[in-house]
Parts: C-alpha cells; structure tokens; sequence
C-alpha cells in the first residue's frame, strides 16, 4: 500500500538492490479474501515469489532479499557489525506504535505527552550516532538499518512532528543524507499526499489508500 | 478458512541432510561408553534427528559439542556475581564470554547454540536481584543475556545473540542456508512472541495462589499454532527432519512447561509433545537440562523475594 511505511521498507530495498519487482496495492480497509492466503494476518508486506513461496514481516522480507538477491549487500559481512544493526533495530522497535498512536491521538495534552516520548527515544539515536562518529547508523555508507527506520523518519514533517529533531543535530544531519540517496528520492511521498491520505484513513475510508490517484 | 491451510505458507520442505565434516571422534571407544545408542562409528550419537557418520572412526558434530561442554562443565555452575563484586577482567582470546544466570531461559538459548556448536565460552553468572554496579556497562538496562568476546564487542538480545554465534563462529550451521528457509524461521519466531509472557504470567498466578484459567487458555491457543505447523509440514522439528536454530529458540519455555505447573498446556496438541520428547533425545538440550528439583528449589527462593535464589543447587 503506497503510504504504509512498513512496505515502504521492502521497497526501498528492492529499489536500492535494483531488484525486478511488481507492487500489488491492496486496499486495507477492504481486504480482498484472497489476500488472507497471502498473509493470514491480512498484514502488508508480503513477498511472493515466481515458486510461491511468501515471506511476511518487513524485517524478515527485507533481509531476505539482501540474502536472496546479488549486487550491492545492504547488511553487513561481519556478524558483529550485523548484530550491531539489529540491536539498533531493536532500540527502534518502540517508534511506529509511538507513531500510530500520535496519529490517533485526539487530545492536546495526549500529544504533547508523545512529542516527549518522541525526544526522549530520538536523543538514543542521537547516542548512537555520537558513539560511532558516523553520518549513517550502520557506518560512514547507507546500509540496511538506515532504510528499515527511515520511512517514519521521513513521517515527521507530514505529522508536524520535526520539532522532535531539534535537540538531535545528527539526526537532522542524518535526514538530510538519507535525502539525498536515490531510492529514498524514488519512494518520495509528498506532504500534502500523505496528509490527504491520512485524512480519509482516519475516517475508515475504502478510498483512502487509492487517494492521489 | 481451513485450519490446515492457515498457516501452510509457513510449512517448510524438509531439506535432505548436509555433509558431515570428518574429524576422528573425541568420545569415541570401542564399547560407545556414553551410553547411549552406537551410531556406525561407534561413537554412541544419538541417531535421530541428527547427522550420523557412516565412516567409522570419524564422528558427528554432536560428540565434539559434547566432548567440548564436559571440558567447560565446570564453568557453567559458577556462583552469581552481585553488588560490589569485582568486575571480571577482558575476556581472554579463544573464548566467548556469556552473561547468564542458570535459570533464564533467555540465556537459555544462547547456551544452547553455543553448546550446540561447540564454541569454547565461558559463563559468568548474574544476581538479577542485586546486580553489580558495572554490569551495567555491559547492558544498559542490566539485561541478559549478553555476550562479550576478547575485542571487547558486546552483543544482546537473545536472538541476535544466537544469530551472531551462528554466523561468527565455523561449524554446524544452525539456520538453514537457503534464504527462503531462513526466512521461515524467522516467521516461525513470530508466532512464537507471545509464549514467553504468557508462561511467565501462568508462573507468577500459580506462585501466588490465583488462577489463570484465561492465561492458559491463551497459550494453549498459541500451542495451537505451533501444532499446524508440525502437523502440516510431517517433520519431527519445526525446520525439517533435523534440529535447527527454531528448536533451540523455543525449547528453554517447554522444558518449563512441567517445574512452573502448565504441562497440560500440551494435552491436546499432540505433535507438539513428540517434538518435546524428541527436543529431549538431542544431545544438547540434554547437556544442559536442568534438574527439577533444582528448578523448584530456585523457584521457592525467587518468590520469596531471597538474593540467593539463583545460586540454589550449587556446591558452596
């Protein structure tokens, strides 16, 4: 689904590995019966490949393309600068629910109660960034940990959420290079577009996921 | 939608048994003295679920393991460290250290792997109820398991423990090599996630005199789950024929079932207690079961709030 950041994850790694793919859009909030099969849970992403065989879970669709495709590798070679990524990966694991309850948030005092929490989770990649001394969370090159967070990061503005990176320049200066990469470019989602999105999604609409076509 | 077909996407296909690398065996005697069943090289491996050796004299990976662990026994039951112990030094070059405490069953897992492939480690022990002030320079939260090699790199979580001792170290691989296999048991562990809590939740009700008719009805409904899977795939293990890393991550809450009072959680899933059963043949999940006894003993202390519960059982 065009603005769902967990498939927007295997997107941006399919883009960055310059994987030949197809995108089956499916309206979430009018699942066809047939995509039950694909993924019980009704969940997207899912990879289905030419021998039927289907991987769910963002992450897990994520490191088997890099496993499961050539060229550029997204992970690193070394287990420990791999684990490395996966415990940052953990450390990020509270942010999307964070975010979906903002989205859903009705009050004043319920969001500004999420914007700390936000700047409190932020300042441990700012941590992060500052042990390594590095632009990108894996090293001084994108790699997989930088798409696997990026598309909430790139959620901030649409949200009226930016004010949360104030306090964290490296991650601004992070945010800044991930622009700049050619699949976070090619995946763009525009503003106004999420934020219409958002509107009609929010209301249950069955048009929400088509919205800007 | 049909229960064999719900979960059917996560069925794998066995895949046939790798090559055994050759190495003359370490337990081997004439008389397989281990005691258990002689495989052809004489070397007493448990046959089932595991590669065996047709060539006498060289041996399966499960003796080497074995052979490895009775040199390091000694290290696993060592007495816990806690608040103004004195930091452990670096840790020497050749090892593996692992943060644990003998009844986690987080650190469990990662006891296992290392067993498993035969990695020389050693253990250091943690009071999780008085914990000393560095080891928070080892985990920030003072969590276990971790591990910590000789350059000084740290590594937790548990499955990204597993996963990094897989990948780092030669060897028996536990996750298979064909990505799409990989990625199953990744799936797989997703329908694990939700076990943990509940037994943990079930353990704590029981202990305190409460009920937990809802609690046990939730786990018996992801024991569900597990069972279509062995049941759609008709494979002893959850990643085929053999023991992989999915076993060894799910074993540490079954062998538990019975020392928290939950074992009839598996009464009506009945491929789930053949994988018990044939979890309890395998060399290493042998190695390290843990005595009940003991277990209760640990649990008796623990609910009493007592610092010396994790030492229960040890020699003073």
């Amino acid at each position: 689904m065009r603005f769902c950041p967990f498939a927007q994850r295997t997107l941006l790694v399919l883009k960055a590995k310059g994987i030949r793919h197809e995108i089956i859009n499916i309206n979430l909030k009018n699942k066809p019966e047939w995509f039950f099969k694909k993924n019980p849970a009704g969940l997207v992403p899912v990879l289905e490949n030419s021998q039927g065989q289907l991987i769910c879970e963002s992450a897990i669709t994520c490191e088997y393309l890099d496993e499961a495709y050539p060229g550029k590798k997204l992970l690193p070679d070394d287990p420990y600068e791999k684990a490395c990524q996966k415990m940052v990966f953990e450390l990020f694991s509270k942010i999307p629910s964070l975010v979906g309850s903002f989205i859903r948030s009705k009050t004043e005092e319920d969001r500004s109660g999420l914007k700390e929490e936000f700047c409190k989770e932020f300042s441990k990649f700012e941590e992060v960034l500052t042990n390594k001394k590095t632009t990108f969370f894996g090293g001084n090159s994108l790699s997989m940990i930088d798409y696997l967070i990026w598309p909430w990061f790139q959620r901030l503005e649409a949200l009226e959420l930016n004010e949360c990176v104030d306090h964290t320049p490296k991650i601004k200066l992070w945010m800044a290079a991930m622009r700049e990469d050619p699949a976070v470019s090619a995946l763009w989602i525009d503003v106004k577009a999420y934020r219409g999105f958002l509107n009609l999604y929010l209301q249950d609409s069955r048009e929400a996921c088509d919205y800007g076509l | 939608m049909s229960l064999q077909v719900r979960l059917s996407y996560l069925a794998c296909v066995p895949d046939p048994l790798p090559a055994v690398p050759p190495e003359p065996c370490p337990l081997n005697t004439e008389s397989g003295q281990v005691g258990r069943r002689t495989g052809a090289c004489g070397c007493g491996c448990e046959p089932r679920g595991h590669r065996i050796c047709d060539t006498p004299g060289r041996c399966c990976v499960e003796c080497r393991s074995l052979s490895r662990y009775l040199e390091n026994m000694t290290e696993n039951e060592s007495k816990t460290l806690g608040k103004g112990s004195v930091p452990p030094g670096p840790v020497p070059e050749g090892l593996i250290r692992v943060y644990s405490m003998r009844f986690c069953p987080f650190a469990h897992r990662t006891r296992l792997v290392l067993l498993a492939k035969g990695i020389r480690h050693e253990v250091i022990n943690i009071n999780l109820r008085n914990k000393p002030d560095w080891y928070y320079t080892k985990h920030p939260f003072g969590q276990i398991p971790v591990l910590e090699n000789s350059k000084c790199q740290l590594i937790y979580e548990s499955v990204i423990a597993c996963e990094y001792l897989d990948d780092a170290y030669p060897g028996r691989k536990l996750y298979p090599y064909d990505p799409y296999e990989r990625a199953r048991q990744k799936m797989l562990l997703e329908l694990f996630y939700k076990v943990p809590h509940l037994t943990k939740e079930c353990l704590v009700a029981l202990r305190c005199g409460k009920e937990c008719y809802d609690l046990k009805l939730a786990l018996r409904e992801e024991f569900c789950n597990l069972e279509e899977i062995l049941s759609y795939q008709n494979t002893i293990f959850f990643g085929g024929d053999c023991i992989s890393m999915i076993d060894y991550l799910f074993w540490p809450w079954f062998e538990r079932l019975d020392v928290y009072g939950i074992a009839d959680c598996v009464n009506h899933t009945p491929a789930l207690r053949l994988w018990i059963e044939a979890m309890k043949q395998d060399p290493t999940v042998c190695a390290l079961l843990i005595d009940k006894n003991i277990f209760l003993g640990f649990l008796n202390l623990y609910f009493q709030n007592n610092p010396n519960a994790f030492d229960f059982g040890l020699s003073s």
